[in-house]
């Protein structure tokens, strides 16, 4: 920091600001709003003292965080950054209980595919299982035919009977 | 506070404690540690400031939240409250990560097949508009993304745990 451009919390605190100022690193003269949050809410003694207990290459994270919370305070001066974490744990819950309804839902659908596959077996089983039978039914044309449901298709008896006696002995009558 | 034994916050002040004393509701001479914390982190004066320009029936909750940032600030010196603040913003984010890929699978199972009700998508997209809306009304800075601490938060998903 230059020895003629004091850092806004020298500037706020209307003293000299030192080479080896505590606060300049962090709290520079372009932003005075920074430190007036900061001096309202922690105070100046304070949050010097917070950021010399810590080591160097942390103090410039400890003073952004406090700025947050500072302004956070004077944004909500009932709650601060707490009415954050309050927010942000009843959005964890809410999400919690939407991802639960919708993995119901998908569970739901997954069932109902199963269910509807297994609709579609069963049925194309059925399908496979007449088309046997009618290949079976015509195999057994023969003895079909002598049996006692012969009436029942009275024109292809009578044509069958009539090619075969017409034929069988090379007269025709 | 008349003949009675000064709060906490006089006796740590070492002074009288006035009848109106404006720590004394909140500051009870059974647990000095509470006050303590306080002032060691905010500073009476500021503390007395801030709860002179509340409402009443305010300060008691300002107190509390006051009490948890302080307690927060010592147990992690150097993210405090933000340490929480950001350990959860991570979890919403991975809930919300988790919810649109449990949507988009509701979206085939729509688009196979067409007939189902599509009340539950709108229900669930307005959550997911709804928690991307709030982070936006927080102005939530960009760097609570980094790495964070997560000494403060307990037990995140119990809200009592912010005032114990």
């Amino acid at each position: 920091m230059s020895h003629s451009t004091r850092c806004a919390a020298c500037k706020s605190l209307r003293r000299r600001c030192p080479k080896d100022c505590a606060l300049a690193p962090y709290f520079p003269p372009t932003n005075p709003q920074r430190f007036a949050c900061v001096h309202k809410i922690f105070g100046a003694s304070n949050t010097t003292k917070m950021l010399e207990q810590l080591p160097l290459h942390l103090r410039a994270v400890a003073a952004d965080c406090m700025s947050f919370e500072a302004s956070s305070r004077v944004v909500d001066p009932v709650y601060g950054s707490v009415g954050i974490i309050s927010q942000l744990q009843e959005q964890i819950i809410e999400a919690q209980s939407e991802l639960v309804k919708t993995k119901s839902e998908i569970a739901f659908h997954k069932a109902q595919q199963q269910l509807q596959q297994q609709q579609l077996q069963q049925q194309q089983m059925q399908q496979l299982q007449m088309i046997h039978a009618i290949a079976q039914e015509d195999e057994d044309w023969p003895s079909w035919f002598s049996s006692s449901q012969q009436d029942s298709f009275p024109n292809v008896k009578l044509f069958e009977d009539y090619n075969y006696s017409n034929t069988f002995c090379g007269f025709e009558f | 506070m008349g003949g009675s034994s000064p709060c906490a916050s006089c006796k740590l002040l070492r002074r009288r404690c006035a009848k109106d004393c404006i720590f004394a509701p909140y500051f009870p001479s059974d647990d000095p540690h509470k006050f303590a914390i306080v002032h060691k982190v905010f500073g009476a004066s500021n503390v007395s400031k801030m709860l002179q320009e509340l409402p009443v029936h305010q300060r008691a909750d300002a107190v509390s939240s006051l009490v948890y940032e302080a307690n927060a600030r010592v147990r992690d010196p150097v993210y405090g409250c933000v340490g929480a603040i950001s350990f959860l913003q991570n979890q919403v984010s991975q809930l919300e990560m988790q919810l649109a890929v449990a949507q988009a699978e509701i979206l085939c199972f729509q688009m196979q097949e067409p007939n189902l009700p599509t009340h539950q998508i709108d229900q669930v997209d307005k959550s997911f508009l709804l928690s991307n809306n709030n982070f936006d009304d927080n102005n939530i800075p960009q760097y609570l993304s980094f790495a964070s601490s997560s000494n403060v938060i307990q037990d995140p998903l119990k809200k009592e745990s912010l005032w114990t």
